[in-house]
């Protein structure tokens, strides 16, 4: 699968070329065009592998995505698929080796069939605490891996300790071990300091961060609008 | 900063020290480059980079550096106009430079800015009919006139969404555009609303569609950046991303094709996807990479729930 990200930073989508039988696995909603020679499957859980179930599928939705995945295996060689998240923002491509990925829900986009995504992982139990409706996605084995940010991505290569808010963390290497805490020194300074919470990383690894934080934009908009 | 030149065709390009050792694509012929980790000059003294990534991820590729396409200006000339559209593709902008006596026709509220030798007016254009599609297709009735009358002048056009701009030069065929899509045009064309009629009944969007025939100059917007496709046989656009077709091509709005039959109805309550618009034959489209109604889904959540 050959990919190439256009009109980068605020708009970009990815514009994949497939070859014969080859697959993705789609955020619901992210196909934007497509060539004709595509069958297209809709299930609750991965195509291939231990990714599925009813279950899997209901975990994804608490990680704010949708609890259905599109499937795209193309039917022809040369087959050209467009796919773009739904706010503002960069697309970024990764290539995982092997290795695994910590995702955020939201900035899950699209993946290879063979990329197992898991909606389990919660780190003990921390993203519970981590507020601000963030769940997390891990992604693991071998293949590629679409990303979407909300506002600019920039990287942080992490060695030793940094400390991200958790409205603006997109994705990070699992060698990396975090914790949330507090921003402040006190919990009441914390929230006033309007930080709340933030994560706190440590180890060896890259870290993929946003330059907007979605949360705190829809909190900003949602007022002005009238009730549901 | 890097400095280094194309295998293929020659052409130097500069890009920031992160790239160094990326691949790319080169903007003059599309052949693959591989970045150089430093100019020749600046290669001694700098420590060569380990190339090994951390957790199995492979580095990044950045695939463009700074030679993104679809951000360069476009220009032309029209009718007693010349015409720049900048900023793109977040915030396209459209500066039409009119000389004394041209006259652009545009959308309500397009208009930015203008200088003083241009006078506005507004008011209905090809009578009641005309007037009443266009409204059916989701532009206002009103079609402002703006006429470089006290010599000449310029007019900026700004679309309302924050997104791309495109130009397309009507030579006696048609073009179709997505509701909101229109923006101004220049004299010699006609805009008509276009009753779809059952074939896009469930289209939403695509239910009327705004048809620009005519000779002249049209100019057109979009939510996100726009992506010119040439079909050459067949193509498959989600509704809500389509911008502007040429009507050299035949369309079908279906649900997603390939799907078995009994599935169709879990792609369309489901899928997101249930919705495409099924291009045949040969001619242009423009797609948009962002969609307002999906947007709008996005903030539903965040809206305070009404208390009894």
């Amino acid at each position: 699968m050959r990919h190439d990200i256009v009109s980068r930073p605020a708009a970009a989508v990815a514009r994949l070329t497939f070859d014969e039988g080859e697959s993705l696995t789609c955020e619901v909603g992210g196909m934007i065009a497509m060539s004709p020679d595509f069958t297209v499957e809709t299930t609750t859980r991965k195509k291939r592998g231990s990714g599925g179930g009813l279950l899997k599928g209901l975990k994804r939705m608490l990680a704010g995505e949708s609890l259905f995945l599109n499937h795209f295996t193309a039917t022809k060689p040369d087959q050209t698929l467009l796919v773009g998240p739904r706010l503002l923002g960069d697309v970024i491509h990764r290539r995982l080796q092997g290795g695994s990925m910590i995702v955020q829900g939201s900035s899950w986009l699209a993946s290879s069939t063979a990329i197992d995504i898991d909606a389990t992982w919660q780190g003990f139990g921390k993203a519970i605490f981590s507020g601000e409706g963030l769940f997390w996605l891990k992604c693991s084995g071998e293949g590629d891996l679409f990303l979407s940010s909300f506002g600019a991505i920039y990287e942080v290569e992490v060695d030793g300790d940094y400390v991200v808010d958790t409205g603006h963390i997109v994705a990070f290497d699992d060698t990396l071990q975090f914790a949330i805490r507090k921003a402040g020194a006190s919990w009441i300074g914390s929230f006033l300091g309007g930080e709340g919470l933030v994560c706190r990383f440590s180890g060896k690894g890259r870290l993929l961060c946003q330059s907007h934080n979605p949360p705190s934009f829809g909190a900003l908009l949602g007022p002005k609008l009238k009730p549901r | 900063m890097i400095e280094f030149a194309c295998d293929q065709c020659g052409t130097t390009f500069r890009v920031a020290a992160e790239h160094a050792g990326k691949t790319a694509k080169c903007k003059q012929c599309g052949g693959a480059i591989q970045i150089p980790a430093a100019s020749a000059t600046a290669a001694a003294a700098s420590p060569t980079q380990s190339s090994t990534a951390p957790s199995g991820t492979a580095p990044p590729d950045t695939d463009q550096p700074d030679t993104n396409a679809t951000s360069a200006v476009i220009r032309g000339s029209g009718d007693l106009f010349s015409y720049e559209i900048t900023q793109r593709p977040d915030f396209a902008m459209i500066t039409l430079t009119l000389q004394e006596g041209g006259r652009v026709f545009a959308e309500p509220a397009a208009m930015a800015s203008m200088s003083p030798a241009v006078s506005l007016k507004a008011g209905f254009k090809g009578g009641l009919r005309k007037t009443l599609g266009r409204a059916f297709g989701g532009e206002s009735m009103i079609v402002n006139t703006f006429t470089a009358d006290r010599g000449p002048g310029e007019v900026v056009f700004a679309p309302g969404p924050a997104g791309d701009a495109a130009h397309y030069r009507l030579d006696g065929g048609s073009l179709l555009m997505q509701r909101g899509a229109f923006v101004c045009h220049g004299p010699g064309v006609e805009i008509s609303g276009k009753w779809q009629g059952a074939k896009s009944f469930f289209g939403g969007e695509g239910l009327v569609l705004l048809k620009a025939s005519g000779q002249g100059d049209l100019f057109f917007n979009s939510y996100g950046a726009i992506l010119p496709v040439d079909v050459k046989d067949e193509y498959i656009v989600d509704t809500g991303y389509i911008v502007a077709f040429e009507d050299t091509l035949d369309y079908r709005v279906s649900v997603l094709p390939g799907l078995r039959a009994g599935s169709k109805l879990k792609t369309f309550f489901f899928g997101g996807e249930g919705l495409v618009c099924r291009f045949r034959g040969q001619g242009r489209l423009w797609v948009q990479t962002r969609h307002v109604q999906s947007f709008l889904s996005w903030v539903h959540p965040f809206r305070p729930s009404r208390r009894n």
